[in-house]
């Protein structure tokens, strides 16, 4: 009788610390992950910095560079897709979970300084080497891209205002009109009371601090007269 | 929120927009919605995030549907408990016995498979929150029946094969009717996962039961299977100790719980053994009981017999 608990608590065992090398495993992994992002993170925080002049081709000199450093990402996650067995994803989700989040969040970051338009998931995904559909494999979590998208409404709400210090007025109109755009959007979603629904709660606060630095802007005059030609055909 | 923008941020809000009205400051009021509608239908942002929508849409509703069959898993598994704690005479076990694999039977064929459907081709380990109250609640009526039945237990492999079924392609939609038939084409499984985590969370939440139930076997006379129930826990026990540690939080708390009722099942058996005989055998469980004067019933895990 107690043979037959004491097989069961050994199986157990033996259960434990598989699964404990194996997040060992993963944990590694997921700290070369988490270098390179706060490489890319340094990388894009230049564009913060006053006096960018020749400010596109600045945007286009640090995207490069962070493009670059993407490759090291897709390594590692290539690594997690052959490490986290088939069907398991989200046994190990929370290990990668905010690493992945943040790397959305400079994906997005990257292709708005590139192209100012709203980033796929897909192109997300394909970014960090990673499927887009969860039927593929090692996919991208939906609720990681999303907040990925609202840790950028709050780095584009500083971009607005050190841009109008650098003297580009044209920027946060820009900004304004893109956030409320991704304000928009957020609206669709029937959000639960989870991280994801807090997160999105200060989405609103950096819509308003986008919309002060363009009306600081326009009642000084300093607002340009043509506004920006709209790029949704992309 | 978008309304806090209509009144004087309409007009300012405006400049920013790149279409429809470009140059005017008039549109107040309800502007902050209009600019949601209004952006939205020719945007390409906005068709990604109705598919996002319906996407998370989905995710959100299944996991409240396997809740619900969760708790009604769990419901229906206290009730089993307490069927089985019912019966304190050799004559009624068989009748007790019966009935409790019979229902524990008809949960595994109905509310569990369902589950199976519910996740069938999704990542189970994503909705496992979801179900994990309502299967560790499931162990235990399981293995608590298994305990009284035979004095042993089947480990978590022989009780996940339980919780397979086979359906026929086709009608993969129509409820469970469609697999009682011997499935004559083309059949594949589906299964609730159950890991050794909700397991081994199962067989903690046992050992609570066994204490009540050595308790009220004392209440009956039966002080031999008092002394094995309390081996039998302690064996529990002693195997819970070897994977503390490395097995997360919950398994840790509902140690200390296991912990407290081993003491008190050895402090009923002691004084069982001490002053089994001066004491006549209807009395002995209360003097047992109260010696052992630990228990307190707020403080295991509220046991509801609904």
């Amino acid at each position: 009788m107690s043979t037959n608990v004491t097989s069961i608590f050994n199986s157990f065992q033996d259960y434990l610390n598989t699964e404990q090398e194996l997040r060992e495993e993963i944990r590694t992994i997921v700290k070369e992950i988490e270098q390179s992002a706060r490489e890319i993170l340094m990388v894009l925080q230049n564009i913060h910095n006053e006096n960018v002049s020749e400010e596109n081709t600045i945007v286009s000199e640090h995207c490069t560079k962070a493009r670059c450093l993407f490759e090291d990402v897709r390594k590692g996650y290539a690594k997690l897709a052959a490490v986290v067995p088939e069907n398991q994803y989200y046994r190990f989700h929370e290990h990668w979970r905010f690493v992945t989040q943040r790397l959305c969040f400079l994906a997005s970051l990257t292709i708005y300084l590139e192209v100012k338009i709203l980033v796929h998931k897909d192109t997300v995904a394909e970014l960090l080497g990673v499927k887009s559909n969860r039927e593929e494999g090692f996919h991208l979590d939906l609720e990681d891209f999303l907040m990925g998208l609202l840790q950028l409404s709050s780095e584009l709400c500083r971009f607005a205002v050190n841009s109008v210090t650098s003297g580009d007025y044209d920027r946060p109109i820009e900004i304004s009109r893109f956030v409320n755009e991704l304000n928009a959007g957020f609206r669709l979603l029937n959000l639960k009371n989870d991280s994801l629904r807090k997160r999105f709660d200060a989405l609103k606060y950096d819509v308003k601090k986008i919309e002060e630095v363009v009306y600081d802007l326009s009642i000084r005059g300093l607002k340009p007269a043509v506004p920006p030609a709209p790029v949704d055909s992309k | 929120m978008s309304h806090s923008r209509g009144g004087s941020g309409g007009g300012r809000r405006n400049r920013g927009q790149y279409f429809g009205h470009k140059n005017s400051k008039i549109l107040v009021g309800d502007k902050g919605r209009e600019v949601l509608e209004n952006i939205n239908e020719n945007s390409l942002v906005i068709k990604q995030f109705r598919v996002y929508a319906a996407e998370l849409d989905s995710k959100h509703d299944r996991y409240e549907a396997v809740v619900k069959l969760s708790r009604d898993i769990t419901i229906e598994s206290k009730r089993i408990i307490f069927l089985l704690h019912t019966f304190d005479k050799e004559s009624k076990r068989d009748a007790v016995l019966g009935e409790a694999k019979t229902r524990l039977d008809v949960l595994a064929k109905t509310l569990f498979k369902s589950i199976a459907q519910e996740l069938d081709g999704q990542n189970p380990f994503q909705y496992l929150r979801a179900y994990t109250a309502g299967i560790q609640e499931y162990i235990e009526a399981v293995t608590f029946y298994q305990y009284l039945e035979s004095n042993k237990l089947d480990d978590w492999k022989d009780l996940e094969r339980s919780l397979i079924y086979v359906v026929p392609c086709e009608i993969k939609s129509t409820p469970w009717d469609g697999a009682l038939e011997p499935a004559a084409y083309t059949s594949r499984e589906i299964r609730t996962m159950l890991t050794p985590h909700e397991y081994i969370l199962g067989i903690a939440d046992l050992t609570g039961e066994l204490m009540r139930k050595c308790i009220s076997n004392l209440g009956s006379g039966d002080i031999a299977s008092c002394f094995q129930t309390c081996n039998f826990v302690r064996s529990i026990y002693i195997g819970f100790l070897g994977c503390v540690g490395s097995s997360g939080k919950e398994i840790n708390r509902k140690l200390y719980t296991l912990k407290q009722s081993l003491i008190k099942m050895e402090n009923v058996c002691y004084t069982v053994k001490v002053r089994g005989s001066e004491i006549p055998k209807h009395m002995l469980a209360d003097v047992a009981i109260g010696a052992s004067n630990e228990y307190a019933a707020e403080d295991d895990e509220g046991y509801h017999p609904f």
